[in-house]
């Protein structure tokens, strides 16, 4: 990364955190102020005690008062310092937090599902949070231990170059290297260790799923200690690239203090001269001998800092890259004019994804007009799930839809989906209580709706079952919940939503028999004065839902027809297996 | 924060207590180093103020520093090498103990699991353990050492001014033990808020295209924004007290520089003590205090390993209801290229229910059998056990009239292909996939079961063919080609016994029939068990036992139950009638 793009990052940085820069400016002030504090009572204090042995040896009278306040004004200064440092740069963090995720929520609602691959993958995912968390420690972090350590480096130059300039030039070297060079090399250094310990996360990620996952297969396939040394010798890997790291580190902060030992060594051989020649007065050759050791401890963080600042940045360049990219359909500005009807009108459909070589809807034909009920049945990869992506203003598409004769373009893509509920194919549920799990398209609900949609989704003797009903916790951190149960909580939450398009994405799969048949009485119901649109790659019992189906295939409709007819034929056309096992003349190549 | 994980990460040192120490010792060597430095200060400035020597004569003492100052250098990469090594070799015994625990409770427990928070815990959870070893314990110890080799230095040299610190010094702990711990439990439910925050912001990011589809996207931004706000105003508001104890130890840290500062100047003035042992102690009260400090920024660290060791300690102590696969002493190895079967009254359950029950079952060498039943019946279960993934909690499984447990599993393992419903895709190109269920397995081999199975056209869409990387970072598969994925596996086995658990029921119509042409052809000449949903396709001549609520309920022929008026007669009623 060069310097001109580093900088480009922080600047978009900062300007996004600008609303927060009077609480990040005080926190940078008052953490200056302690550590100068900090520094400038060790150096008075040798000042101090030499003044006072020299006035002690000569008998001289000697004003103790000054230097003595002094101390403890700096002291004062220190410690208060340090309590306002800690409070107010805390202050500032949680600003920044709060203000970081809401912009980034912000940015990254319009481009799910479609541009948003962090959201398929568990690896891409952990690496999204990785990254928030690094910026959000950009602050505490990064900025304060550099401002710092740059304060007290000009402070500690300035005072250096009034008594000794000679040393000021030496120490401006010492300086350049501990927090310039010495910084620089351990980072160049430290990329390809750095990298190789991601990669190894990574594949210790893989692992781990892998032996969750594919346990049984490991089981039978007599690959269980395979794996574990696998988990093994990636450990060690891991291990060795972080040892180089950490070793880096080391010889970082080593550096630091053989720089600062070099200082006190530069500052006796130019201040004994001084001394002996009175040219520097002893005190003040002590407060020097005691000012550059003290200077250089806050230069310490600063390999840590640096290191920091370009992972952070690297953080910061994914993360903009994200919230930059274009949101895959553009909101129309005016609101559409009111329409009269649901009815839906899908005419020379075509979608493809962004990196896909063939159309996955190509020139489908589909009209669902108010109170229909449609069935919508193909083999996997015909192209169902794109279409629902376009009925949602997921996706854009070419060809036309329109919803109530007007097309979807001019919608708002929330005044689609309130007309539209889905029940997904898998649901996902929030780390939230069941009553909001449910809640989800309708804040407002009553106790007595939800129970309503939980009676309607067959869900009652669940919730019955539950420990503390709707208040039960589910989701990450919560109770576990089987796939047959997230699609009865999907469901009820479609209901809730009180929509007059109902979607169903193969909402049986997954559920046993028992529960399905009686699943499809209250979809029934529930699709009275509702258009019903059912995917599904077999429809089965499903059939009572619906008055029509359309087959399709390869991303068209191939043809429509009734459901007598559908079944009718699906009776003969259906696949026997065992037949299949009887057939003994295939051959073996 | 819960005793049981603070003493659990604690015995985890034991074993790295020899690398630990050895840490500890180059950390209090340069300590004694730091001293002997300021020492050579002191005199230096000393000799040079009062006695009035020349650089000439004192650059030998300056020339000391240098070596000093490397050997202090050398022994810091030592001490962190040490400790960074303790929390390596913590980790990696943690983590391989978590692989032997999640082998002990075997592929049931396993496929119950919520993939995010294991995978979470097994990375994420071993890694937050480290710096509590390479950190924080060290630290601890330094806090003690540290300081008793400088008072230990400062004592002959300033009585006075030892006794300002040792005086301060055992206050801070006090203090903060008086004043702390109520800030410690503060900060620890703080720290506990702001990390469900972070969960809660990241499982709406999770959840982001639910919140689109419920049109709920603004109603959460506010929601954010509220609680970021909420938890700022709240959090301040105890860090002003709690923040208090915390400014005790900087306090005390301070004053006491101070007050040395003060009383060794007025001392000197008086002429009760030597320059040199002035500023001896001077420059060392700054030191006394800083491992301290140190301590303070190593806290978060332990909350959060803390916190870890939680979670890790749950998932060692999980235990799965039956402990599959423990090996009797004597166990026999089974070398057959037939395999019969006899189930004779197995049960099994996971402690409140039992999943089969009663079940007896034969299955002749080369035969087929199909196991019919609703959801939940038990069907799976009893390929598992045969598997030995489970071992019946009651009655015996007899392969080849030989009882189960006496087996060499891994032996009788060899002996099975399994094409389950969902066949896991490995991380790693569609060869090592394959090659996991035969590893010796050759080119030709390779290339046979490609095409047998119908891989072959899979294959050849491929980027780089049979090196093309799957699973997360590579190109996922249909489910059509991940069932194909798992025939060919079950081809490369070429085991007399195979066994199908319903491996077309998340297929279409057209792929279904292309796997069941391709299982068709390896069930040739084998033992088979295969799970059926599809009733109405079973053959007339099929043997089928129909499973309900974990017992075998009907057996027979499939043309004689269908006109039985039985339980199998009923499940193809019910099917027929969708």
């Amino acid at each position: 990364m060069n310097l001109n793009h580093s900088s480009g990052l922080l600047h978009r940085l900062f300007a996004l955190l600008r609303s927060e820069r009077r609480a990040m400016l005080a926190g940078v002030l008052v953490a200056v102020l302690g550590t100068l504090a900090g520094i400038a009572l060790i150096a008075v204090s040798g000042h101090f005690i030499t003044a006072m042995a020299l006035a002690g040896a000569s008998g001289a009278a000697i004003n103790y008062y000054t230097p003595a306040a002094l101390i403890r004004l700096l002291a004062i200064v220190r410690t208060l310092g340090r309590y306002l440092d800690r409070l107010i740069t805390h202050d500032a963090t949680l600003r920044l937090l709060a203000r970081l995720r809401g912009w980034l929520f912000g940015k990254l609602a319009p481009l799910a599902p479609a541009r948003l691959a962090a959201l398929h993958s568990t690896a891409l995912f952990s690496r999204l949070r990785a990254d928030i968390d690094a910026l959000e420690h950009i602050y505490l972090g990064v900025a304060i231990p550099l401002l710092s350590a740059l304060a007290v480096m000009l402070g500690t130059l300035t005072v250096v170059l009034v008594y000794l300039p000679w040393l000021g030039a030496g120490l401006l070297v010492l300086f350049m290297a501990s927090a310039w060079w010495l910084p620089a090399w351990t980072w160049r250094s430290g990329q390809a260790p750095g990298s190789e310990s991601v990669a190894c996360t990574d594949m210790l990620r893989e692992l781990a799923d892998d032996g969750l996952r594919g346990r049984a297969e490991l089981v039978l396939f007599g690959a269980e200690a395979m794996h574990a040394e696998r988990i093994a010798a990636i450990t060690t890997k891991q291990q060795a690239a972080r040892r180089k790291l950490d070793t880096l580190q080391a010889i970082g902060s080593a550096g630091v203090m053989l720089t600062a030992q070099c200082a006190l060594i530069g500052a006796l051989l130019l201040g004994l001269p001084a001394l002996h020649a009175a040219t520097l007065a002893a005190p003040d050759l002590v407060m020097l001998a005691l000012l550059l050791p003290a200077a250089f401890e806050s230069i310490a963080p600063l390999p840590d800092a640096w290191a920091q600042l370009g992972a952070s940045l690297l953080c910061a360049q994914r993360v903009f890259a994200l919230a930059d990219t274009p949101p895959a359909i553009e909101e129309p500005i005016s609101a559409p004019p009111p329409a009269s009807s649901t009815d839906l009108a899908i005419r020379q459909l075509r979608l493809r994804y962004d990196d896909a070589p063939s159309w996955a809807l190509d020139g489908l034909e589909l009209d669902l007009p108010q109170g229909a009920r449609l069935a919508l049945v193909g083999p996997s990869g015909a192209g169902k799930s794109s279409l629902l992506a376009a009925l949602l203003r997921f996706y854009p598409y070419q060809g036309s839809i329109t919803l109530g004769g007007i097309p979807l373009e001019q919608w708002q893509g929330d005044d689609v989906r309130a007309r539209i509920a889905v029940v997904e194919q898998q649901p996902y549920l929030f780390d939230a209580s069941l009553r909001e799990n449910l809640r989800l398209g309708c804040p407002d609900a009553s106790d007595e709706m939800l129970h309503t949609a939980i009676a309607q989704a067959c869900l009652h003797d669940y919730v019955a079952s539950l420990p503390h009903g709707l208040d039960t916790w589910i989701g990450e951190n919560g109770i576990r919940v089987s796939g047959g149960e997230a699609r009865r909580i999907a469901i009820a939450r479609a209901l809730l939503l009180d929509a007059p398009i109902l979607i169903l994405d193969e909402p049986t799969e997954g559920l046993d028999a028992v529960t399905a048949s009686t699943l499809y009485e209250s979809l029934a119901a529930l699709a009275q004065g509702r258009s019903l649109l059912l995917i599904t790659h077999r429809l089965g019992k499903l059939s009572a839902l619906v008055n029509e189906v359309a087959v399709m295939r390869d991303g068209s409709i191939a043809e429509g027809l009734s459901v007598a007819a559908y079944q009718a034929r699906g009776a003969t056309a259906a696949p026997a297996m065992p037949a299949a096992l009887d057939r003994q003349a295939l051959n073996v190549p | 924060m819960p005793l049981a994980s603070t003493s659990w990460l604690r015995q985890q040192a034991r074993p790295v207590r020899g690398v630990l120490i050895g840490g500890l010792l180059a950390g209090s060597a340069q300590a004694a180093l730091m001293c002997a430095g300021a020492w050579l200060v002191a005199h230096l400035l000393a000799q040079a103020i009062f006695h009035h020597r020349a650089l000439a004569s004192l650059w030998p003492l300056l020339a000391a520093l240098l070596p000093m100052a490397l050997a202090r250098g050398a022994l810091g990469v030592a001490q962190r090498r040490a400790c960074f090594d303790a929390g390596a070799k913590v980790s990696m015994s943690v983590r391989l103990a978590l692989e032997q625990r999640l082998r002990a409770l075997g592929p049931l427990w396993a496929a119950q699991q919520s993939r995010g928070d294991i995978v979470t815990r097994l990375v994420d959870g071993i890694d937050a353990l480290v710096p509590y070893y390479a950190g924080y314990l060290p630290q601890l110890a330094f806090a003690a050492i540290v300081p008793a080799i400088i008072l230990a230095c400062a004592l002959p040299a300033d009585a006075w001014s030892a006794l300002v610190l040792v005086a301060t010094a055992p206050l801070i702990p006090v203090f903060m033990l008086l004043a702390g711990r109520a800030a410690e439990q503060a900060s620890q439910r703080r720290w506990k808020r702001l990390r469900r925050m972070g969960a809660h912001f990241m499982d709406a990011l999770a959840g982001l295209t639910t919140l689109r589809l419920f049109r709920a996207v603004a109603r959460e931004e506010t929601f954010l924004a509220a609680t970021g706000e909420a938890y700022r105003r709240e959090t301040m508001a105890v860090l002003r007290i709690a923040f208090l104890s915390a400014v005790v130890l900087e306090f005390f840290a301070t004053v006491s520089i101070a007050v040395v500062a003060v009383l060794v100047g007025f001392r000197l003035l008086w002429g009760k003590l030597d320059f040199e042992s002035g500023l001896f102690v001077l420059l060392l009260a700054p030191e006394f205090f800083l491992p301290l400090r140190a301590l303070g920024t190593q806290r978060h660290r332990k909350m959060e390993a803390a916190a870890a060791a939680e979670d890790l300690t749950a998932l060692l102590q999980t235990t799965a209801a039956p402990a599959a696969g423990a090996l009797p002493a004597t166990s026999q190895s089974i070398a057959s290229t037939q395999i019969g079967i006899a189930f004779e009254h197995v049960s099994f359950g996971y402690g409140a229910g039992d999943v089969v029950r009663d079940v007896s079952l034969a299955i002749a060498a080369g035969e087929r059998l199909t196991v019919v039943g609703t959801t939940g019946s038990g069907k799976s279960t009893l390929l598992s056990l045969l598997m030995s993934m489970a071992t019946p909690r009651d009655g015996r499984i007899l392969i080849n009239g030989e009882d189960l447990t006496g087996l060499d599993l891994d032996g009788w393992r060899r002996h099975i292909a399994w094409v389950p419903q969902r066949a896991h895709v490995f991380h790693g190109t569609l060869r090592d996939n394959l090659l996991l269920a035969a590893p010796a397995a050759s080119a030709w081999q390779l290339e046979r079961a490609l095409h047998a199975a119908a891989l072959a056209p899979v294959v050849a869409r491929l980027p780089r063919g049979l090196d093309t990387p799957l699973g997360e970072h590579g190109r996922g598969l249909s489910g059509g080609e991940r069932q194909r994925l798992s025939l060919a596996r079950a081809w490369l086995r070429d085991t007399p016994l195979l066994l199908l658990d319903e491996p077309t029921q998340h297929l279409d119509a057209a792929t279904a029939l292309q796997i069941d042409t391709a299982l068709a052809q390896l069930a040739q000449g084998r033992t088979v068990i295969r799970i059926a949903h599809r009733l109405d396709a079973i053959g007339a001549h099929e043997q089928v036992a129909v499973m309900a609520a974990g017992r075998v309920v009907e057996t027979g022929r499939a043309e004689t139950l269908r006109h039985a008026h039985g339980a199998f007669a009923r499940l193809l009623a019910a099917d027929r009638a969708a």
